[in-house]
């Protein structure tokens, strides 16, 4: 994936985050992070799938075959219960670390 | 959601799962973009660019699902093991009857299995533990026609082969004897193993302490050295660390001890110590030395290299030919003398391997029946099961996850069995032990050792496999469906005719085993019932052998007898006492002696008469209750000076005065210089086995033929044991150095003979009832089950007005049909096996009609009675019961 445009490991929280809610196909996955994130994260989208099948294998989705509004046959991914621990943890981490970074980047001079 | 519990599971899968995830992207993209606005053309080149690089996203995807896949696919197994097991358990928990039956059994069939196969790995199976023992010969002189099996060597012989033999370039001269060793307490009898200085190098034993022998100290006027036996080291000696370089005495002169030898099986005979020929005073007698019919040596030999056997054996035949040509006196032709090399591995271990053979052949059946007897039980349960197998089925469960089940719960009563047989054969292996030492030097080398375990391991994996694969067979086909169909298949014709099958191979197998069992039932019962020619009651033996340094005279040798006999003659208890030169069943090799027989024409030169020689006081045949048919027994008259006697057994005196007495005839054992009148004929005695063929004999008054070594037989009213300890003492009085050594009862002596074909007996009888008893409860079952499932018909039947006898007899007749069957296959099988035991039979042929007939009728008698109970539940069906059921 581009490296220089997503912070590591923040492409897996999204797509955690985004399969939250229930089933997604890697499709919908990737247009709800172009959508919620304003396209400021937009990446080559094919690097979402490695890193779909990549979490798939850590056990943290499972996929799950079902057929779109349209009829398409695809692949849905669903969260496991490790996943959503891992979420919370993720979650957890990046708030930290985001508050870090913006208290020193607040901080004034000393 | 059709492809819910799909899974990819081979590589194609994962290909195209990840090629379909990815071009549904792409298709989707396309459309957003069109709808967007944009051309079909220009949205997929849109979408595509988003994208990135297909081809490497595609590759990176793929390697990622087919790594997850495999994962997935090792850990299904896992899990779903486990869940097999812990099914198996609680399946087996719920039967607890079954379980219990097939592991017990299964542990008897694999503990017995085991056992039997450690006997046969310990001593058929594994190298000689000498260095390259299989290059290790044994030769023989056999004289057949003398009954002499080895007539062994003399030393004259020995140097011929030796510097004649390319074969064998490095023969060693071996013959054992006793000595009596003094320096260590009490004088102590020793069996002495004689020996080249090369016998421990040859044979490639290293000894565990000090040195072997070294060339040259069997030469004459070598130092006198000795080396101790493991055992004799240990037990006699307390295991002394120091011992090495202590000193003994022995035939008058010192013997330094020079080494120790390791635990190892000695051939022919266990000795207690080792010494180089020089110092045996017989071995270099001017008489031994010089004379070619002075045979007492036994001949080993390692084969040269890339020399065969059959090499060695056709030259060491030329070689004796030239011999026999060169000193034709030394080999009379009425003797036929050969020789014979074999390998010491078939030495150490012929006679061990028919017996061994025969319990493995029948451990082996009996393990086959217990198999058959559990996958009859595990199909039966299969039937009563047939419901929760079908909801299993139904619920998803393939053919091969319930195959799986069903090998799970054999698997797990396999290792149950095997490990209480693994239980069994350890707690017996002392038993074992002594059972093949009967047979066997090397029964020492019996261990469970590492291929004892892969052996049992491997019965273990076969017999779980017959449990599980047996009762599947009927409807292989179409288990699941069999099942789903509420196990009406199962329950139907496939199974019924496997149930059968099993039960009539039960029953085959079970004869088999049962006339072999009484093969060597009656084999042992003609054996005991052979008159012995003597009366074993009551008589107490012993070794008496007279130290060769102090008795130099037939006077002294005379005299210290006189004196014992005296000394005990009319003590309490005393019934009779003897001295002799051999008794009966004791061992000791043939002597034989030609002889001719006055007022016949001599014999041809080398086919005289022939004799065995019995050297023996007046009160022998009393003390031995040997009868007297003719004549008079030796009297105290018959001394050193009195006229030469003898006395002849009644099988030499029919064979040379069929019809008229043998008294007042006279033989010659010296071609006419001496002539020896008889005085008497005796009862015929099987003096060398209870299954051997009486043979000339001819007795000689001790006073006139004595010897140093001897025995001494006492003939008691008294506790046997008491009046050792006192015969032992009026020794010790006569000459504080005289030891007396294995004291035995005759009793004893021929309850040894009898040992071996006893254990042998009962070992194959006790597997042959046990393989009875498994096929009497898996016939009583089939029955049972049967008769369950005809309830209805049965209640029909008697509705219809059959009377319980007539009910009765439809079922015994149904289970006696599988009887007669396996009846007929089991008697030709044992016409086709029994046949491959006949050397372990005596006085029975292998198709002994007898046996056949009763051990069949105790078969169908066991067989009925197993029938009956289901027989006799059948008949009290109430007919309205069974048709209300319905």
């Amino acid at each position: 994936m581009a490296g220089s445009d997503l912070y590591i490991g923040t492409l897996d929280v999204l797509i955690l985050k985004a399969v939250s809610w229930g089933p997604m196909h890697g499709y919908g996955i990737g247009r709800w992070i172009r959508q919620t994130t304003d396209q400021v994260l937009t990446v080559q989208e094919g690097a979402l799938y490695p890193a779909l099948h990549r979490l798939q294998r850590r056990g943290w989705l499972e996929e799950e075959w079902g057929v779109t509004e349209t009829g398409r046959e695809a692949k849905y991914y669903r969260m496991t219960p490790a996943g959503r621990r891992q979420l919370r943890t993720e979650v957890e981490r990046w708030r930290a670390y985001a508050r870090a970074v913006t208290a020193a980047l607040d901080a004034a001079p000393a | 959601m059709r492809r819910l519990f799909r899974l990819p599971g081979s590589t194609a899968d994962v290909a195209r799962d990840v090629r379909s995830e990815l071009g549904f992207h792409l298709d989707m993209r396309t459309q957003e973009l069109i709808e967007a606005g944009m051309g079909p053309q220009a949205a997929r080149q849109a979408a595509l660019q988003a994208f990135g690089d297909l081809e490497t996203i595609e590759g990176e995807c793929r390697t990622i699902a087919a790594r997850g896949a495999r994962e997935r696919a090792r850990r299904a197994i896992m899990v779903g093991l486990l869940h097999d097991l812990r099914f198996a358990l609680r399946s087996l928990r719920k039967s607890p009857g079954f379980t219990l039956v097939s592991i017990l059994t299964l542990g008897l069939g694999i503990g017995a299995n085991t056992a039997v196969f450690s006997m046969i790995r310990g001593v058929l199976l594994r190298p000689l533990p000498y260095e390259h023992g299989e290059q290790l010969v044994y030769v023989r002189q056999p004289a057949p026609l003398a009954g002499v099996a080895n007539a062994q060597f003399s030393p004259l012989e020995l140097t011929d082969y030796r510097q004649r033999s390319r074969t064998l370039p490095s023969i060693v001269e071996y013959h054992s004897m006793p000595f009596i060793l003094l320096g260590q307490g009490e004088p102590r009898r020793v069996q002495t193993g004689v020996v080249s200085a090369n016998y421990f190098d040859v044979l490639g034993v290293r000894p565990l302490m000090g040195r072997g022998f070294r060339a040259g100290e069997d030469q004459p006027g070598a130092e006198p050295v000795l080396v101790l036996s493991y055992g004799f080291w240990q037990n006699r000696l307390g295991g002394d660390p120091a011992i090495v370089g202590k000193t003994f005495e022995m035939n008058d002169r010192i013997h330094t001890v020079v080494g120790i030898l390791p635990p190892v099986p000695q051939y022919p005979a266990e000795n207690d110590v080792y010494m180089p020929v020089s110092s045996c005073p017989f071995r270099m007698s001017e008489f031994t030395i010089n004379t070619r019919t002075a045979r007492l040596i036994h001949m080993f030999g390692r084969l040269a290299p890339a020399t065969t056997l059959a090499q060695a054996q056709s030259e060491l035949q030329g070689i004796a030919i030239t011999m026999r040509a060169e000193n034709p006196a030394a080999y009379p032709s009425g003797q036929g003398f050969t020789i014979s090399v074999a390998s010491l591995h078939h030495e150490l271990t012929s006679q061990a391997k028919p017996t061994l053979l025969l319990l493995l052949g029948t451990t082996g059946f009996v393990l086959l029946i217990a198999c058959a007897n559990i996958a009859n039980l595990t199909l039966a349960r299969l039937v009563r099961r047939s419901r929760e197998m079908a909801l299993r089925a139904a619920l998803g469960a393939d053919r091969f996850r319930l195959f799986r089940q069903m090998l799970t719960e054999g698997g797990l009563l396999a290792i149950a069995g095997g490990m209480l047989g693994l239980a069994l054969a350890a707690g017996t292996m002392h038993l074992l032990t002594g059972f093949a030492a009967r047979f066997t030097p090397r029964a020492g080398e019996i261990s469970l050792d590492g291929e004892v375990l892969m052996f049992t391991l491997v019965v273990c994996v076969l017999t779980g496999l017959v449990f599980a694969v047996l009762p599947a067979l009927p409807s292989r086909a179409n288990l699941v469906s069999a099942l789903k169909e509420g196990g009406a298949a199962v329950s139907g014709g496939g199974s019924h005719r496997m149930r059968a099958a099993l039960v009539v191979a039960q029953v085959a197998v079970s004869m088999v085993l049962l006339v072999g069992a009484g093969l060597m039932l009656r084999s042992l019962l003609a054996l005991q019932a052979l008159d012995p020619g003597f009366d074993a009651q009551r008589v107490l033996t012993m070794t008496l052998d007279l130290n060769w340094s102090r008795y130099t005279s037939n006077d002294l040798i005379l005299g210290f007898h006189d004196r014992l006999h005296a000394r005990l003659a009319g003590q309490p208890g005393v019934i009779a006492t003897a001295s002799s030169l051999t008794f009966p069943l004791d061992g000791h090799r043939r002597i034989n002696v030609p002889f001719v027989i006055e007022g016949q024409p001599p014999a041809e030169a080398g086919a005289e008469p022939l004799g065995d020689l019995r050297s023996a006081t007046p009160q022998y045949f009393q003390a031995l209750g040997i009868p007297l048919v003719t004549g008079r027994f030796f009297t105290p008259s018959d001394g050193p000076n009195a006229p030469n006697v003898a006395i002849v057994n009644q099988t030499l005196a029919r064979r040379y005065w069929a019809r008229e007495s043998a008294l007042g005839h006279r033989i010659s054992a010296d071609t006419g210089k001496t002539w020896i009148t008889i005085v008497g004929v005796v009862g015929d005695v099987r003096h060398y086995g209870l299954d051997s063929e009486p043979s000339d004999e001819v007795y000689i008054p001790f006073a006139q033929l004595p010897f140093r070594e001897g025995t001494f037989l006492v003939r008691t009213s008294a506790d046997p044991a008491v009046m050792a300890k006192r015969i032992s003492e009026e020794v010790l009085s006569i000459d504080p150095g005289q030891p007396v050594a294995n004291v035995q009862t005759l009793e004893e002596v021929r309850g040894e003979a009898l040992a071996s074909p006893r254990l042998t007996t009962s070992l194959v009888l006790m597997f042959a009832l046990l393989a009875l008893c498994i096929t009497a409860a898996g016939l009583g079952g089939v029955v049972a089950f049967s008769v369950s499932e005809r309830t209805q018909e049965i209640g029909v039947r008697m509705a219809l007005g059959a009377g319980r006898g007539e009910v009765l007899g439809m079922v015994l007749r149904q289970g006696l049909r599988l009887v007669v069957f396996g009846l007929v296959l089991g008697v030709a099988a044992a016409v086709l096996l029994t046949r491959l035991m006949s050397g372990l039979l005596f006085r029975v042929e292998a198709t002994d009609p007898l046996t056949f007939t009763a051990m069949a009728g105790v078969l169908v008698l066991i067989a009925s009675a197993a029938c009956l109970a289901p027989a006799r539940r059948a008949s009290t069906v109430d007919p309205m019961v069974a048709l209300r059921a319905s």
